[in-house]
C-alpha cells in the first residue's frame, strides 16, 4: 500500500542511536521502545487530542519505554493536520499517512511495519475507549498471556449494535473455542512475534483473537472503559453481511483451508445424490409404464442438484489441486520451542 | 501428546536400542501440544542426553503436522517415524533401515499379529488397507503401521498437510519412489489411553477418495473435467435433438416440451462450465511445480 507521508524523527536517526546504546548501555531504554502503540484513524478531528492525551498519560503511568504510531487512513477531515502538529511537538510520535483509504487492517499493516517495540497495541480511534487504562492490558500479557483483547464495558452502544456484537461473539467462541465477551473490540495487546504469524487482510484484523487462539497463542481479555456518546446510532445493513461473509471467510480459514475437499465434498456428495436419486425413481417409474417424465418438473430438479453437486466436488477438487502444489510454503504448525541443538 | 508414562520407557528402549547398534543417531520428539507432564519431562531427558531433539507445539495440531515438523528438523541421512505409545518395538528400527539399504526409498512396518480388539481396530483396518492399495496402487498390507524408514531424498521430496500422514508411502510413489515392506512387532499398550476411534477410519476414506482423485488428476486435470464436460453436453445435445424430433412429429405437449428444453441447455451449461473448471484447474497446477521436473530432480539425487 502506498504510504504517502512518514514522519518520524527517530527513524532516520535510528542507526547511530542504536550504535549510542550498545556502548553506552547506561538505561538509554528511550531510543528503542518496548511499546508501540498503533492507532488507525480515519475521520477523528474531534477525538484525536483527547486520544493522544489519555494515551501519554496511561503509558507514562505504566513506566515502560513507548512510541505512538498514528496512521492515518486517508481522512478528510482536519485529523491529519492535527496529527501532524504533535508529531512535530513530540518525539514519541511516528505518523503515517495512507495515500488513499485502504481499511483498518492494512493501516495495522502499515503501523506495523514501522513499529519498533516488541510489545503491540492496536487501538483503533473508530472505537471510543478509555485509551488511558490501556497498560491494563499490557499488565495483564505481563502475566503470561499472548495477547489481551479490551473488553468494552459498560457498552454504550445502541441495542440493535449489541445484539449483532453478541451474536457475533457467540458465533466466533464457537469457532476458536475462545471464551471472551468482546472479540470485535479492536483493542488489542500483544507481541510481535504474534502477529508476524498471523496472515490478515481486508477486514480480517477484527478476527486477531480468533486466528492468534487458533495458533495455540493463550488469549484473554480484560476490561476497559468504553466513553459515552458519538456512538453509531445508524444500522447499516450492508457493514453486517460483510461482516457476516467474513466470519464465513475465518471459519473456511481456519478449518477448511488445508482440506477443501472435506468440506465441498460432503455437501457436493450430498447434492449429487439427492439429484440422482430424484432421476433414479423418475427412470424407475418410466421404465415400469407408470407415464411420461417429460412434463415432470422434478426431471428438471434432480438434473440441477446433480450439477450442483459435482460442480462442488469440482471446486473442491480444485482448491485441493491449489493446496497440493503450493503445500510446500504454507506451515501448518507453530512451534513454542526446540529443546537439544 | 498426553504420553506421560510412556516418554522415559521409549527414550530408554530407542537409547539401548541405537547404542547396541552403534550408529550415530538422533532422536526427535514432538510434542503435539500435551496437556500434562510430557513436556517438562522431555525436557529433563534432554538436558542429560544431547541425541534427544524436543518440539514443542503450542497447541494440537495433529498427526501429519507433528511428522512435517518432524522431518522438517531431522537432520539425518534416513529417517525413522515411529509412534510415543510403545506399540512399535524400538528393536525393529535396525530391521527397517537394513531394508531400506537394501535399495528402498521407503521401507514400512508390517504389523502381521496386530494386539489390538479383533472387531473395532483389526476389521477396518483390513478393509482401509485394501482400499489403499486399490486405490493408490502401493501394494502395502498394512499402510498404517507408524514404524517407518524413510531416505533422505523423500523426506525433502514430500509435503505433508491435512491428514496425509496416513499416506506417505502413496505421496512417496507420486515422487517415484521404491517402496517396501517388512514384517515387525506389535505390542499391547502397556501406558495411557489408545486415541484409536471407529469415526478416524471414515475420515481415512474420505481422504483416501480425495488422495486418489489428486494423485489420478493432478497433472491432467482436464482429463477429470474434460470427461465431465463430455457426458453433460452429449446428455444435453441428445435431450435437445429428442425434443425437437418430437416436436417435429407434434408429439409433445407445450409443457412437456419446456421441461426438457430446460434440462438440455441445463446439461450443456452445466458441460461449458466443467471445461472452464478445468481450465482453471490446469492453470493452478501449471503455476505450481510440475510433477516431471520433481520426478527429473528426483532422478537427479538418486544418482549422486
Amino acid at each position: 500500500m502506498p504510504i504517502e507521508t512518514q514522519i518520524s524523527p527517530r527513524a532516520a536517526e535510528l542507526p547511530a542511536r542504536l550504535d549510542d546504546d550498545e556502548i553506552s548501555g547506561n538505561g538509554r531504554a528511550a531510543t528503542m521502545p518496548k511499546i508501540s502503540v498503533i492507532v488507525p484513524t480515519h475521520n477523528n478531528g474531534s477525538d484525536v487530542q483527547a486520544i493522544y492525551r489519555a494515551l501519554r498519560l496511561g503509558l507514562e503511568n505504566y513506566g515502560e519505554s513507548f512510541e505512538l504510531i498514528f496512521v492515518d487512513d486517508a481522512s478528510t477531515d482536519n485529523t491529519y493536520a492535527q496529527l501532524l502538529d504533535l508529531a512535530r511537538r513530540d518525539r514519541q510520535v511516528k505518523l503515517i499517512r495512507m495515500r488513499t483509504s485502504f481499511g483498518e487492517a492494512s493501516a495495522l499493516d502499515a503501523g506495523l511495519r514501522h513499529a519498533l517495540g516488541q510489545k503491540l497495541v492496536f487501538a483503533t480511534a473508530r472505537v471510543r475507549v478509555n485509551m488511558q487504562s490501556l497498560p491494563q492490558l499490557l499488565r495483564k500479557l505481563d502475566d503470561g498471556f499472548d495477547l489481551v483483547v479490551g473488553w468494552r464495558t459498560p457498552r454504550q452502544d445502541s441495542g440493535v449494535n449489541r445484539l449483532v456484537s453478541w451474536m457475533f461473539n457467540w458465533l466466533m467462541q464457537k469457532q476458536g473455542n475462545l471464551q471472551l465477551h468482546d472479540i470485535n473490540s479492536s483493542v488489542i495487546a500483544t507481541y510481535r512475534s504474534v502477529l508476524e504469524n498471523i496472515t490478515f487482510y481486508g477486514n480480517l484484523n477484527v478476527f486477531i483473537p480468533v486466528l492468534a487462539a487458533r495458533q495455540g497463542y493463550k488469549v484473554s481479555e480484560e476490561q476497559i472503559e468504553q466513553l459515552p456518546g458519538a456512538f453509531r446510532k445508524s444500522v447499516h445493513v450492508a457493514e453486517y453481511i460483510q461482516r457476516l461473509l467474513d466470519i464465513i471467510t475465518v471459519i473456511f480459514l481456519t478449518k477448511y483451508s488445508k482440506k477443501p475437499l472435506h468440506f465441498l465434498g460432503f455437501f457436493g456428495i450430498i447434492f449429487t445424490f439427492a439429484g440422482l436419486a430424484m432421476n433414479l425413481y423418475l427412470f424407475v417409474y418410466r421404465i415400469l409404464g407408470f407415464g411420461a417424465i417429460a412434463g415432470r418438473p422434478l426431471l428438471l430438479l434432480g438434473a440441477l442438484l446433480l450439477v450442483i453437486g459435482l460442480q462442488m466436488i469440482s471446486i473442491g477438487l480444485i482448491g485441493e489441486m491449489i493446496i497440493y502444489t503450493h503445500a510446500r510454503e504454507i506451515k501448518e504448525y507453530n512451534i513454542e520451542t526446540v529443546v537439544g541443538e | 501428546m498426553n504420553e506421560e508414562e510412556n516418554v522415559h520407557h521409549l527414550h530408554h528402549a530407542i537409547t539401548d536400542v541405537m547404542q547396541a547398534w552403534g550408529r550415530s543417531y538422533e532422536i526427535v520428539i514432538v510434542d503435539d501440544g500435551s496437556t500434562d507432564h510430557t513436556f517438562p519431562l522431555l525436557e529433563e531427558i534432554a538436558k542429560r542426553d544431547t541425541h534427544l531433539r524436543v518440539v514443542k507445539f503450542r497447541r494440537n495440531f495433529g498427526q501429519s503436522a507433528a511428522m512435517g515438523a518432524g522431518f522438517e528438523l531431522a537432520r539425518g541421512e534416513v529417517v525413522v517415524t515411529m509412534d510415543g505409545d510403545l506399540q512399535n518395538d524400538p528393536q525393529d528400527i535396525p530391521l527397517v533401515v537394513a531394508e531400506l539399504e537394501k535399495g528402498y526409498d521407503v521401507v514400512s512396518g508390517w504389523r502381521k499379529n496386530r494386539k489390538d480388539k479383533l472387531i473395532i481396530r483389526k476389521v477396518p483396518s483390513t478393509i482401509a488397507n485394501r482400499l489403499i492399495r486399490k486405490t493408490t496402487q502401493v501394494s502395502l498390507h498394512d499402510t498404517g503401521c507408524s514404524l517407518k524408514a524413510y531416505s533422505r531424498d523423500v523426506v525433502n521430496k514430500i509435503s505433508l498437510y491435512g491428514e496425509l500422514h496416513r499416506f506417505i508411502p502413496a505421496l512417496a510413489r507420486v515422487e517415484g519412489a521404491r517402496i517396501g515392506e517388512v514384517v515387525v512387532n506389535h505390542r499391547e499398550r502397556k501406558f495411557g489411553q489408545s486415541k484409536y476411534n471407529l469415526t478416524r477410519t471414515f475420515r481415512v476414506i474420505m481422504d483416501l477418495t480425495t488422495l486418489n482423485l489428486l494423485l489420478k488428476y493432478l497433472t491432467k486435470p482436464l482429463h477429470f473435467f474434460g470427461g465431465l464436460t463430455l457426458v453433460f453436453n452429449a446428455l444435453g445435445i441428445a435431450t435437445l435433438l429428442y425434443s425437437a424430433f418430437h416436436t417435429a412429429e407434434n408429439s409433445l405437449a407445450t409443457e412437456e416440451l419446456n421441461v426438457l428444453m430446460s434440462l438440455g441447455f441445463l446439461l450443456i451449461a452445466a458441460g461449458i462450465n466443467f471445461l472452464l473448471f478445468g481450465l482453471i484447474a490446469n492453470m493452478v497446477v501449471k503455476t505450481g511445480k510440475k510433477r516431471d521436473e520433481r520426478l527429473h530432480e528426483m532422478a537427479a539425487l538418486n544418482h549422486l
